[in-house]
Formats: structure tokens, C-alpha cells, sequence
């Protein structure tokens, strides 16, 4: 573990030189921003205070260092800010030139106080405590510059910015910064930010599970950020002004790489790939590219021509997507003689679970899985309605098939669950969208036995379910109710419990290594599988996600794919494992105002058809939610270690 | 109505009303440099902060964007205040001492200035002609680009664009400092250096607003080209 010499984290002063007293000395006892396993930091400035784990850091260099970095987050809307940064650089440089003065550094405790009490967002109210805290902690390294003894030098620095929101996002997208643009009126500088890292935008604001809206700061004020919804405002007026194209690659790269799967983590990884002027070709079984997004999510969520919009985009750029083209058997050996030098496998999970009731595998025409049902609907089938429907599960595929159903003409559509509410993992404005178009929900209730006769589907044998201890996901384990069976009569059962990967089969010596619930394993710094040159991620990888996260892998595996056709290594980084990024030194006050408003379709047309239930912000709305943002930027520079 | 306290007085003001407007009206001297009266506050300046007392604890505001409630004590006058107001004051300066503007506010409020006038025009981002072009134009051409100390404003489009400068010159009017200028030369006007042919009064023959203002006002009253072209002197 590594020695403390020095903290002033979270405000709290830790000093362990020479002569003053022992306390906390091991680093682990601070939560502050640390190198990832392998890196060394000799000191880290982050916004909440000065961490020296080496006792020879430069910290007059490292504070400068930190001015740099911070200046580029400053966004100039206040005046404080952005002079106060300046003035302090101005100082620092006057010192290392030999024209500063001892009484500079109460100058400098000044500027910082002065920017802190007035500056207009979270980062100016906060990034500048720890400068004061060098110059108050190590007072006689800074008089060594002014004097002349010392020098302010360049060293070997990594900088890493971060937000709550930030953080949470699997694809880390820059949220302060899109959100930024948009409150300027300068949507497409917007999209073009956000597609750096999701190149989905139109399809995440609409669908999106927005863990970034959990986080944001201002969740206890007075109600998130419409982050998600912001981003489909910079989307939507893309489409409402006119299209732009993707930036074209602008060299051309040796070598191409095969995509498996066309879903959200396919189309990222071609997307990247493609940028960096790699030959890309994505292979999709289906006549119909964008995986789950395509045949999982239903129109009345996600419109098929804003999805089909952004996938040609992507095929404008130059990649190839062939449509019917699975890949049952790979053959990397085959695949290499092509011209490929690396395989991106994301296939997702699109095999529903099956339930383990008797009579299950018999063959009947009133069970269905509900990932099968759902990808027929949106692949244009018929779908006759029927009186009565049950759908078994609680996930959003479950919700999309009973809203969908409503929308067939099912009269009577009843969703079993085997826990209570507060354990459904679909999205609440699912749930809650479901119970306002009809859709009941029995919970505490799961099915026991499918009966059926010659083919045809009979009844569900059903029991009541209780709640009991947690078990591995943490949600109370359900258990049977002895003596509670109960027949449930319908028409169809569809059966939406979870979906499994079904991976190819690989023709080599080394198989894919897959861990036990069949999902691929792969190493999570490269995205390489067992297998040399063949990566993956996505659902295969993680089992069902969210779109989100596919992306997020499909951006990491072109990094991964990038490296090792170059023969490079991943560089290190900083980890905010276990950091309270919600924290800061000081805050400003906040006028408490909630959330702008989105217009919905009217309940008669909802159900009636499946057109978008969900609208977007208008473009003056969505300049107003924009000046929420309270700008949590964290940024964090450390000094390289030996 | 709401009760406040405002420099140790008791007071009624409006529910909603921001302490700036409450302070005004009561004739207190908040110096603002990025306010206007008629438009949405945006706390770029800095200059209007005061000291707020709301749940027990004292905190500096800015009293432009920040709306009085009950039981609010305010403090416009304090110590704290005008020391904090002197120092923002001295980081404007220290960033445009050349701009008349900011040197007068700079001086005013106690900050050791140049005595001369200043010579220059700069622009201090204060945003009032983006925030005149948006919402008493309606037309939204003037933005901001780039962050920090490198953010300055854009020039706005002009052509068949529905954000587009329709030369009013309104935002030549706002600024405090004289960056956006407004020239006029025979039938032409030049603001960001773009040229606006102008219209003739049909009555008394002066140039008195740029055809695409008149286009404008057209397109969005419904009222015809033709019976606009009188200036508001022969009107």
C-alpha cells in the first residue's frame, strides 16, 4: 500500500512530513482519485484537495499544471472564473521568472477565495481549493521558485475529467459539455460532442435507462437534469434542420475488420473503427440491421426511422452492412485470408430463457418467448389479436410485449411476476406507461406448469410467490407459497424471463472461452477473447444489458482492436473508484426550479397504433433545461510516478 | 407579497420578484454591468452579488438571478459585500483595463485604476446582445462560441436563414462597452461587418431601417412589405 505524505482531501488536512505528527499514513485511507493497478502517482490535484504520496513531488509545478488543465473547463460565462484561472497563471509565471513576490501567495489564497464566493457553476464554486492548499501546505517549495531555487518545470502529468454524471455513464460521455452547447443554441457542436462517444444519439435519448440522471447533483435540489431527453433535442434538430455526415476518416488504414452483429455494440465499433480509417464490414443474420433496437424495442419507442437514420449514416461513412449474412461457424484462419485482421464478435442475447415449468417443451400454438414475439412484430408479421394475453417476466422486454400487445388489440393483457414491484428491473416509466394504457400486473406470482392439449395451448398453472432473503442480484429471493396453486386461463402466454448469447461456433484448435451461462469471456482492459485477433462485447459478453452499455463496449473494443493491430498497449489512467464525486468544497446557491416538461400522445392515439408515446423538447425547451446544469466537472492531474 | 429584510429593514416585496428588482425599486445601489431590465438575468458579471441569510446560514448571491422569499434577510451594503464586489470589480479590470466601461465601474468602486479614459472597445461577454437578439428580436443570430478565455461571440449569419441577422442594430444599442458598432454610410448600413441595404421613408425620404428588418417584421406580423416603409416620425 502506499504511504501518505500529504492530504488535504475532502478539506480534511493529513500531514505526514518530517516533524509533524502520524496519522492516516496509508493511501487507502483517503478516498481520493488514484492511479489504476500497475500506474504511480507521486502527487495527485484533484477539486477536493492535494494528495503527495512521494515525498520528492513537485508540487509548485503540479499546481500550474492543474491551472492549465482547468482552464480549458472553464467556460467563461462568469467573469471570476475564467480571470481568476488567468490571474493565477499570470502570478505562478511572474514567480517562475524571477518577478514574483513572497506576498504573491496571499494574493493567491485571495483569487481563489474570491472565485469560489462568486463564481456561477459547481466547477468555478469548487476546482480552485486545492491551489490554495499547496500554496498554505508546501509555502516554502513556492518561495524556493520565487527566490530563485527552484524551478517550475515540466513533467510527465496525466489529467483525467470527470462529473457525477459522467461517471455513471457506461460510455462516458462529456454531459456538462453537450448539455453546455445546447444552452449556447449551438445544437450540432452538441451532436457532434456526443457522437465522440455514442454514435446513437437519437436512439439512447429516447431509449436510454440514464444512470446519468440518478447521479446528477441535482437529483435532491430539485429534480435531475433531462439529460437523456437533452440529448435527443440535439438529434432530433439534426434531423429538423438537415442531415450532416459523419466526419469521413481521413486516412485510410491497413487492414480491415469483420463486425458480427449489427446491434448498438456492432454499429460502435464500426463507427470507431471506420474514424480511424479501418475497412469495416458488419455482418447481420437479420434482413434488418440495429439488433435489440431493431427487433426488441417497439416503434411506439423508438420509431424505425430514426434508428434506420442513424445506421445509414454509419454505412455512409464507408462501412459495409450486409443484411442475411450470419455467421454460424467463424474461421478465423478464413476471415484472415479475406483480408481481416481482427473479428469483432457482438451477436447480444437474443435466445429467450426458458422458463423450467412442465409441459414447457411441448409444442403448442399458445406459448410464445417474448424476444421471439417482439422481433416478429418488428420485422413487419401479423399478428392476429386474441382475447386474453399473460406475459410472464418483469424486464422491459416483458413491458414492451404487453404494451405492444394493447396496441394488437388484445383486449385483457395481464403481466405475472414472481416478485413485487419494487424488484422489476424495467425501467419505471415502462411500468408506469403499461399501467396507464391497461396493462394489469399480478404480482407474487409465477407459473408452474403450461397445459396444454393436441397443440393447443389450455391454461397456465400458476402460485403465489413470497418474498425472502436477497439472493446474488441482491433482490429478495422469491418463494412458493405451499398450498397456493391457482389455474390462470388465456389465449397466449408469451414467456419474457430473460434472454441468453448464443455464440458461434469456432473453427480452431482454441475454442472461444465462454464462462457458465455461455456468455464470452474476455479480457476487460483489451476486449480480446481466448481467441488471438477475435474480440467481443456487448450482451455475448455481459449477458442482457442496456443499449448503453453496448455502446460503451463497442467504443472499448475499437480502442482494444486499434492497439493491437498497431502493437500498441493501453496507457494508464485514473480510477474514482470509491471518490464521492458529488462532493466539493464550497457550493453556490441554487433557485430551486424543476425539470422543463415533454408533450405526450394523447392516451385514445396511444393505443390505438404504435406511434411515438413520448415527444422531445422544443428547441427553446430544450435551451431551458440546458441552463440547469450546475457543471460538476472534476478534473484531477497527478504527477507520473517512478 | 412576501416579508424580507433588506439591510436591517423590514420589508414587503413581490413573491418571484429577483433581489435585484426588489432592490432597485427601493433605491439601493447594486452596480450591474450584464443586466437589463427587459431582459432574462444571466449572472455573467459578477458585480451584483450581495449577502443572502435563508435557513440560517449567510451566503453570497447573485442578487439578479436569485428570487426573494419569505423571511429572507438580505444584505446589500455589508462589509463583506463591498469588499466582495471591489474584488470582482478588480478581476474585470485586471482582464479589459483598456475598456471605458469597466475602468468607470472599476473606479467607482474603489478599485486603483488609470485615471485616463479608456481606449478600447472589448468585449466582455456580458451577453446582452445575445440575449436582445433572442428575446426582444426574436431572431436568435448573435451566440457564443469556444469556452473560457477563449470564448467570444460569433458572427451571426445572415441570408435565407431563419436565425438571421436582420441588421435592427438593437444589439449595437446594448452593449456597454461600444464592441458591436453600428455604421452608417448613404443607403447602406455596416454592423458586423456585413451590409444592409437600407430602406427609404416613402414620406420624407430618410434611411430609416435596413430592408431585412422590414422583410422580417413582414414575415412574422403578416402585415405587407408596402405598408411598412414609413419611418416613425411621418407615421
Amino acid at each position: 500500500m502506499d504511504k501518505l505524505e500529504f492530504s488535504s482531501w475532502n478539506g480534511k488536512v493529513v500531514d505526514n512530513r518530517k516533524g509533524k505528527a502520524k496519522k492516516a499514513s496509508r493511501a487507502a485511507a483517503v478516498p481520493f482519485p488514484a492511479p489504476v493497478r500497475g500506474e504511480k502517482a507521486a502527487a495527485v490535484m484533484g477539486w477536493n484537495g492535494l494528495v503527495v504520496l512521494e515525498p520528492g513531488a513537485d508540487v509548485p509545478s503540479l499546481t500550474v499544471q492543474y491551472l492549465k488543465e482547468i482552464r480549458k473547463i472553464s467556460c467563461g460565462e462568469c467573469s471570476v472564473c475564467m480571470i481568476g484561472i488567468d490571474m493565477l497563471l499570470d502570478i505562478f509565471k511572474d514567480m517562475a521568472d524571477g518577478e514574483g513576490f513572497e506576498s504573491d501567495l496571499a494574493e493567491v489564497e485571495k483569487i481563489v477565495r474570491d472565485v469560489a464566493a462568486n463564481a456561477k457553476c459547481n466547477f468555478g464554486q469548487s476546482a480552485l481549493f486545492p491551489v490554495s492548499d499547496a500554496v498554505k501546505h508546501y509555502r516554502a517549495d513556492f518561495v524556493a521558485v520565487v527566490k530563485g531555487d527552484r524551478k517550475i518545470d515540466g513533467k510527465a502529468y496525466g489529467t483525467a475529467v470527470t462529473a457525477p454524471c459522467i461517471e455513471a455513464c457506461p460510455a462516458s460521455l462529456d454531459i456538462p459539455g453537450y448539455i453546455e452547447y445546447i444552452k449556447n443554441n449551438r445544437f450540432s457542436d452538441s451532436l457532434g460532442l456526443i457522437r465522440k462517444n455514442c454514435i446513437l444519439p437519437g436512439v439512447i435519448g429516447r431509449t436510454c435507462t440514464h444512470p446519468c440522471e440518478s447521479a446528477c447533483v441535482r437529483k435532491d435540489l430539485d429534480g435531475s437534469l433531462s439529460i437523456r431527453l437533452l440529448k435527443r433535442a440535439a438529434a432530433d434538430f439534426e434531423r429538423k434542420e438537415k442531415s450532416a455526415p459523419l466526419p469521413v476518416p481521413s486516412g485510410a488504414k491497413d487492414g480491415k475488420v469483420a463486425v458480427i452483429g449489427s446491434g448498438p455494440a456492432g454499429l460502435a465499433a464500426a463507427y470507431n473503427l471506420r474514424r480511424k480509417g479501418y475497412g469495416v464490414t458488419v455482418f447481420e443474420t437479420l434482413p434488418e440491421a440495429g439488433g435489440m433496437a431493431a427487433v426488441g424495442i417497439p416503434d411506439y419507442r423508438l420509431p424505425l426511422d430514426i434508428l434506420r437514420h442513424e445506421i445509414g449514416l454509419i454505412g455512409d461513412m464507408g462501412v459495409e452492412i450486409a443484411l442475411n449474412s450470419g455467421i454460424g461457424k467463424i474461421d478465423m484462419d478464413d476471415f484472415r485470408k479475406k483480408g481481416y485482421q481482427a473479428l469483432f464478435l457482438a451477436v447480444g442475447a437474443h435466445a429467450g430463457n426458458r422458463m423450467g415449468v412442465k409441459g414447457e417443451e411441448t409444442k403448442c400454438d399458445g406459448l410464445v418467448d417474448g424476444v421471439e414475439f417482439l422481433r416478429d412484430l418488428n420485422l413487419g408479421k401479423k399478428i392476429a389479436p386474441k382475447k386474453k394475453v399473460l406475459i410472464i417476466g418483469g424486464g422491459n422486454v416483458a413491458i414492451d410485449c404487453a404494451r405492444s400487445c394493447v396496441r394488437l388489440g388484445f383486449k385483457d393483457v395481464e403481466i405475472l411476476y414472481r416478485r413485487s414491484r419494487a424488484e422489476m428491473p424495467a425501467r419505471l416509466e415502462e411500468i408506469e406507461g403499461a399501467e396507464e394504457e391497461g396493462v394489469k400486473i399480478r404480482y407474487l406470482t409465477a407459473p408452474l406448469e403450461v397445459v396444454s392439449k393436441s397443440g393447443k395451448f389450455s391454461c397456465l398453472n400458476c402460485i403465489r410467490m413470497k418474498l425472502g432473503k436477497p439472493d446474488e442480484s441482491g433482490r429478495k429471493r422469491p418463494e412458493p407459497v405451499k398450498g397456493s396453486e391457482h389455474v390462470v386461463e388465456a389465449d397466449l402466454v408469451i414467456s419474457a424471463i430473460g434472454q441468453s448469447a448464443v455464440i458461434p461456433v469456432t473453427a480452431s484448435k482454441k475454442s472461444l472461452s465462454v464462462n457458465k451461462n455461455g456468455t464470452v469471456k474476455v479480457d476487460p482492459k483489451t476486449m480480446m477473447t481466448s481467441v488471438e485477433g477475435i474480440f467481443s462485447g456487448g450482451d455475448c459478453v455481459t449477458g442482457p444489458a442496456t443499449l448503453i452499455e453496448a455502446i460503451a463496449a463497442g467504443n472499448m473494443a475499437a480502442e482494444g482492436i486499434d492497439l493491437y493491430l498497431r502493437g500498441e498497449a493501453a496507457g494508464g489512467g485514473l480510477s474514482f473508484d470509491g471518490v464521492d464525486l458529488k462532493s466539493q468544497r464550497a457550493g453556490g446557491y441554487v433557485v430551486k426550479e424543476g425539470a422543463e416538461a415533454v408533450p405526450f400522445l394523447e392516451m385514445a392515439k396511444r393505443t390505438t397504433g404504435f406511434g411515438e408515446v413520448e415527444g422531445g423538447f422544443s428547441h427553446a425547451g430544450a435551451m431551458e433545461e440546458a441552463k440547469r446544469c450546475l457543471r460538476c466537472y472534476r478534473v484531477a492531474v497527478w504527477e507520473k510516478g517512478k | 407579497m412576501v416579508n424580507i429584510v433588506i439591510n436591517g429593514r423590514k420589508e414587503k416585496a413581490k413573491e418571484g420578484a429577483t433581489i435585484l428588482e426588489v432592490a432597485r425599486e427601493k433605491k439601493l445601489d447594486i452596480p450591474t454591468l450584464c443586466y437589463h431590465k427587459d431582459l432574462s438575468p444571466f449572472g455573467a458579471c459578477r458585480l451584483c452579488t450581495v449577502e443572502v441569510k435563508t435557513n440560517g446560514k449567510w451566503q453570497m448571491v447573485p442578487s439578479c438571478n436569485t428570487p426573494v422569499e419569505n423571511g429572507m434577510e438580505i444584505a446589500t451594503d455589508s462589509e463583506k459585500v463591498l469588499e466582495n464586489r471591489k474584488a470582482v470589480a478588480e478581476m474585470l479590470y485586471y482582464r479589459y483595463p483598456e475598456t471605458e466601461a469597466v475602468r468607470e465601474m472599476a473606479e467607482r468602486l474603489g478599485v486603483d485604476v488609470f485615471s485616463e479614459k479608456g481606449e478600447e472597445h472589448d468585449c466582455i461577454l456580458c451577453g446582452l446582445c445575445v440575449r436582445t437578439c433572442k428575446e426582444i428580436v426574436g431572431v436568435s443570430a448573435l451566440s457564443f462560441e469556444d469556452r473560457g478565455p477563449e470564448r467570444d461571440l460569433e458572427e451571426p449569419r445572415i441570408g435565407f436563414d431563419p436565425n438571421a441577422c436582420i441588421g435592427c442594430g438593437s444589439c449595437a444599442f446594448v452593449c456597454p462597452t461600444g464592441f458591436v458598432t453600428m455604421e452608417a454610410v448613404d443607403d447602406k448600413r455596416i454592423i458586423w461587418n456585413k451590409v444592409f441595404q437600407m430602406t427609404e421613408c416613402a414620406v420624407c425620404g430618410k434611411y430609416f431601417a435596413p430592408e431585412d428588418q422590414l422583410k422580417y417584421i413582414s414575415r412574422t406580423t403578416g402585415v405587407p412589405f408596402a405598408k411598412l416603409t414609413t419611418c416613425s416620425n411621418c407615421r
